[in-house]
């Protein structure tokens, strides 16, 4: 079994000589600068934001009050990073942020897997209900857990720790990994698996000799995607958090709301630009691997 | 489905899912289901009302139903951008050849700002006074009688609260859909454009049944994402102006933890999984129809 | 049924025995222990926790962590966790959960709002009026600062740590341009508007996103004609909207809608953006709180706008019955003693902290809630020392916030309500119909 991705297509049309060869060639040259033209549009759409915000963190804050909110500041300065370091604890929340994040996304993939192997490739009696209970929790939105989470939390002591926004982050996620896992086993041949029972092979081995090693895409397909949403997770961290020392950046941001809610918009832009680069950085640094998960991911799984 | 499995093997492996599942998820909505029952502010004792909740929901709660309407509204603007425009974006990176691998990375990005700059943000995008980014762009370019306070009017809110939502994940979809296409069998393609196909007709015949399976997946996500979207319209307009953006889950969450009514908020949010149920179940009905 | 057996019941329908067999701690308070303020037995020095809603480094968050740092040194193995979440709907989602769960700590913020009641009601906080008396400190305190924190029967349960009076801050050269004189009564503001509208100039600045700015003018109306007596009526469902009073309130609302009072887009406009507006000389007039002296009345103000700045507070109606003196005058959201954990280290530390606070928090430069005089910031403005001047000045009844009054449910929808109506999306008797309805519906279940 073949699991590289599909070589990049050929340019459409670029083979195959036809009497039309012409014609079609000019076609496609205005059908490609309409592509490149669309494209780029969008380029300018998802990266201005970002440039907005670093923009932003570097005006006074009359500047940002007085003038139009975009274009070129009128003004820099680093006040603002001084102040956001000075006045939050952005280490510390980028610290929790990433403990959080890591630890609920090994337990999306290990719970994830080793589910998904259970139903899937152990096939047992009942599975396909199982499949369908898990499957459910996918449509399941995360407020409706917060009251009886909170107070069953708060029996067994688990307030005010990290499991407690890992158990639900990951809980919630579950449904979704299982279900991209489910659809990638479901692409091993069943002849792989019957080979290696053949040769004596139990399910424990089957598992971390064939199963895992094949996965690694769909796993950094569930990890990216989870990743994403779970770094900017507020309602879970805001529910079950008190301790400062616990916080993530979401929660940390809102420590730049000042009385009666008034903000002081450039320190908590300063502090934005600071929490986003870690992830932004993982993010550049893996973009190979993870632009590659996530299309192997999709298209076989 | 292995033949040497073992009882022992299976409950091996399903049992850390079924707790985390359990424990983490299910007991919570047991628990929901159960207090929907109920009517409880969180201090005082609870009564048991019956569906008393189910009706006040089904009845007489025009809010209710207008949130409602609503959360169809900013489905139909979110899966528009995310799966028309993902699927468009993915074809058009089809045609390119270079910079496709930084494009990608950078389509990504919006979704790792944070959410709360994301709303402010927009704020500052649609703001009318002073002239945000939008209306200064419609002004620039002669179109000056459109520009408005997007946010503030009745008839643009929805769209204006569901675009930013439908904007950040688009880089996602679009890189899902673009490998999906990126698997379709050249073979096939060019056998279509010998047969004397144009593009579009390529594209129906050939690429979009070959992805509709995974199309058929990333529809089920963003379909439940966009039944569940909650952040961006809580922070950018709280529902308001009245109540021209206001979406079931918003609509719960304040009933919960503004008016403290959680036996009605559980009930709403029962009625937010049958919804997603019922979509997800027509979503799947409808493409294996097809498929048949 | 009980909070416990109902999460017995949940539990078991769960089938996870083993979370209803460990729930032993949460001890249901007991309605005796607000009674009285006594304490039996010594003072043993332990964490204790403050559930808070203040700004993280504003000046009680920073005094209160001195007086802590220093009352440790006196009872060593104290310490005083501060648990802070400005932003206020995801504070109540948190006080609210805490509460549910019975876990609230030593010390936590609310308003005097009909939930907080409630709470008072079960015997859940410490009655502050005889915790004071008891620390002989009533009479240090503001009567006015004290009175914002009460509940309708007098009854006194959260300490205010702050004061303000809220003001309308406005634009000289702006008025002036528009040849506008300075509103004396609530239908001033209306031609006011028109005038200023003409002139090109937005009249109003209002932070319409967060509900409670736009709710404080439908409460001046009914405030000058009738004192308290009409809100108190009203959130019980024994007085309407449709009456005088409350269709006099809403006609203003909507006059000012057709005179394009507030700024286009209002409804989506944030705190700062608000404020901006009027500092940057775009906005005539500014409706804000004393606790903002330090943004409006200093150097930290524009250069531009520094001799064109004035205030004037709340206008007067024709046959007013409360006096010129008497407006909003909030002494910030108040702390409440929880009264199941309640003990001698609480009392011992809170009547330390008392004692000193005044002194502390008045170099922040703010009214505090006690008399101490504020120390004046070195760039304070000379209106600076007025409004402080006014804010000793203010009379005996004050403006209760309507957000503070109301049963929650129909305060969120008469903010949205009010917002429609100040955008001139909907009409006077609409308006009445709706909200008269809510109220009728939704007011029994916090007043019986």
């Amino acid at each position: 079994m073949n699991f590289t991705i599909p070589t990049p297509a050929i340019l459409p049309g670029s083979s195959g000589a036809s009497r039309t060869a012409d014609t079609r060639r000019r076609k496609l040259k205005a059908s490609k600068i309409i592509s490149w033209v669309i494209i780029s549009l969008v380029l300018v759409l998802q990266v201005y934001p970002f440039l907005w915000l670093l923009l932003t963190s570097v005006r006074t804050a009359d500047d940002f009050a007085a003038n139009s909110a975009f274009g070129l500041p009128h003004s820099f300065t680093l006040s603002n990073f001084t102040r956001a370091i000075s006045e939050g604890q952005l280490g510390t929340n980028i610290l929790n942020s990433f403990i959080v994040t890591a630890a609920s996304c090994l337990l999306i993939v290990v719970c994830g897997m080793t589910g998904a192997y259970a139903i899937q490739v152990l096939d047992f009696k009942g599975s396909k209900l199982v499949r369908g209970l898990f499957l459910m929790g996918i449509v399941v939105p995360v407020q409706v857990a917060l009251v009886p989470l909170f107070i069953d939390y708060s029996k067994i002591h688990l307030l005010d720790t990290y499991q407690s926004m890992v158990i639900p982050l990951a809980g919630f996620a579950l449904p979704m990994a299982l279900y991209l896992f489910i659809s990638f086993f479901s692409y091993i041949p069943r002849s792989i698996y019957e080979a290696a029972s053949m040769d004596g092979a139990n399910p424990y081995r089957v598992f971390f000799s064939i199963t895992l090693p094949m996965s690694m895409n769909t796993i950094i397909t569930v990890v990216m995607v989870n990743a994403i949403f779970i770094w900017n997770d507020f309602i879970f961290a805001n529910t079950f958090v008190l301790t400062d020392g616990l916080k993530t950046i979401p929660l940390g941001l809102q420590n730049y709301i000042g009385a009666m809610g008034k903000t002081d918009w450039t320190a908590t832009f300063a502090a934005v630009s600071i929490t986003v680069t870690p992830l932004l950085l993982v993010f550049l640094v893996l973009n190979k691997a993870m632009i590659y998960g996530l299309e192997s991911g999709a298209t076989k799984g | 489905m292995l033949p040497q499995r073992s009882r022992l093997s299976v409950v091996l492996f399903l049992l850390p899912a079924l707790l985390l599942f359990g424990g983490g998820v299910l007991l919570p909505i047991i628990q929901s289901l159960v207090l929907s029952f109920f009517s409880w502010d969180g201090i005082s004792d609870m009564t048991f009302v019956g569906l008393q909740n189910y009706q006040r929901l089904l009845g007489g709660d025009a809010i209710f139903w207008t949130a409602f309407r609503n959360q169809w509204g900013y489905l139909v603007t979110c899966i528009l951008l995310q799966m028309g425009g993902g699927l468009l974006l993915a074809c058009l990176l089809m045609t390119i050849t270079r910079g496709r691998e930084i494009i990608k990375v950078l389509y990504l990005m919006p979704a790792v700002i944070s959410t709360t700059a994301i709303a402010l943000l927009f704020q500052r995008i649609y703001s009318f006074d002073p002239a945000g980014l939008l209306n200064s762009v419609l002004k620039s370019i002669g179109l000056g009688g459109l520009a408005r306070p997007w946010l503030s009017d009745l008839h643009t809110v929805l769209t204006a609260v569901s675009i930013p939502e439908g904007w950040r994940f688009l880089g996602l979809y679009t890189i899902l859909l673009y490998a999906a296409l990126l698997s379709v069998p050249q073979e096939l393609e060019e056998a279509a454009r010998l047969d004397g196909a144009n593009a579009w007709k390529v594209f129906t015949t050939v690429r979009f049944p070959h992805i509709k399976p995974v199309w058929a997946t990333t529809l089920i996500m963003a379909t439940t994402y966009a039944l569940r979207g909650f952040d961006v319209p809580y922070l950018l307009t709280n529902g308001g102006p009245g109540q021209a953006s206001e979406l079931v889950t918003t609509y719960m969450y304040k009933t919960a933890f503004t008016s403290t009514d959680y036996g009605y908020a559980s009930s709403i949010a029962v009625f937010i999984v049958l919804e997603c149920l019922v979509a997800v179940g027509a979503i799947i009905a409808l493409t294996r129809r097809e498929a048949d | 049924m009980k909070r416990s057996e109902f999460l017995g019941l949940m539990a078991a329908a769960a089938l996870a025995p083993s979370l209803s067999a460990c729930g032993g701690k949460s001890a249901e308070p007991t309605a005796a222990s607000s009674a009285g303020v006594a304490v039996s037995g010594d003072i043993k020095p332990r964490e204790i926790s403050w559930l808070l809603s203040r700004p993280a480094n504003g000046a009680v968050i920073q005094a209160m962590t001195q007086i802590a740092k220093d009352y440790a040194q006196q009872q060593p193995g104290f310490s005083l966790k501060l648990i802070t979440t400005p932003d206020r709907p995801s504070y109540l989602q948190k006080f609210q959960t805490l509460a549910a769960a019975n876990q609230l700590p030593e010390l936590f913020d609310t308003d005097a709002t009909p939930y907080a009641q409630k709470l008072a009601k079960q015997g859940r906080m410490v009655d502050v009026k005889a915790l004071l008396d008891d620390f002989g400190m009533t009479d240090d305190f503001r009567p006015a600062a004290l009175d914002y924190q009460r509940f309708d029967d007098g009854s006194l349960y959260m300490i205010p740590l702050e004061f303000g009076i809220e003001l309308f801050w406005y634009n000289k050269a702006l008025l002036s341009k528009a040849g506008v004189e300075v509103p004396e009564t609530l239908a001033d503001f209306v031609t006011a508007s028109t005038s200023l509208r003409q002139a090109g100039i937005t009249p109003i600045a209002l932070d319409g996103k967060d509900g409670w700015t736009l709710e404080r003018y439908i409460a001046y109306y009914p405030f000058r004609l009738s004192g308290k007596e009409y809100v108190t009526k009203l959130k019980q469902g024994q007085a309407t909207f449709a009456e005088d009073t409350g269709r006099a309130a809403v006609q203003w609302i909507k006059d000012l809608a057709d005179a394009e009072a507030f700024q286009d887009g209002f409804s989506s406009a944030g705190y700062t953006d608000a404020q901006n507006l009027f500092t940057s000389g775009k906005a005539a007039m500014y409706n804000m709180g004393t606790w903002e002296l330090q943004s409006l009345a200093t150097e930290a103000l524009p250069a531009s706008m520094r001799d064109n700045i004035g205030y004037f507070t709340l206008p007067t109606v024709d046959g007013a019955k409360t006096a010129s003196n008497e407006y909003t005058a909030p002494s910030g959201i108040g702390a409440a003693v929880n009264a199941s954990t309640f003990d001698a280290l609480v009392k011992d530390f809170l009547k330390y902290a008392l004692t000193v606070y005044p002194k502390l928090y008045a170099k922040g430069g703010l009214p505090g809630p006690t008399t101490e005089a504020p120390v004046m910031p070195a760039n304070a403005l000379p209106i600076y020392k007025q409004a402080l001047a006014d804010a000793d000045k203010v009379g005996s009844t004050a403006l209760m916030p309507w957000d503070t009054q109301l049963d929650p449910t129909s305060n969120t929808l008469l903010q949205q309500e009010l917002t429609l109506l100040a955008q001139g999306n909907l009409g006077v008797d609409e308006f009445i119909k709706t909200m008269d309805q809510a109220i009728a519906t939704n007011a029994k279940k916090y007043f019986n």
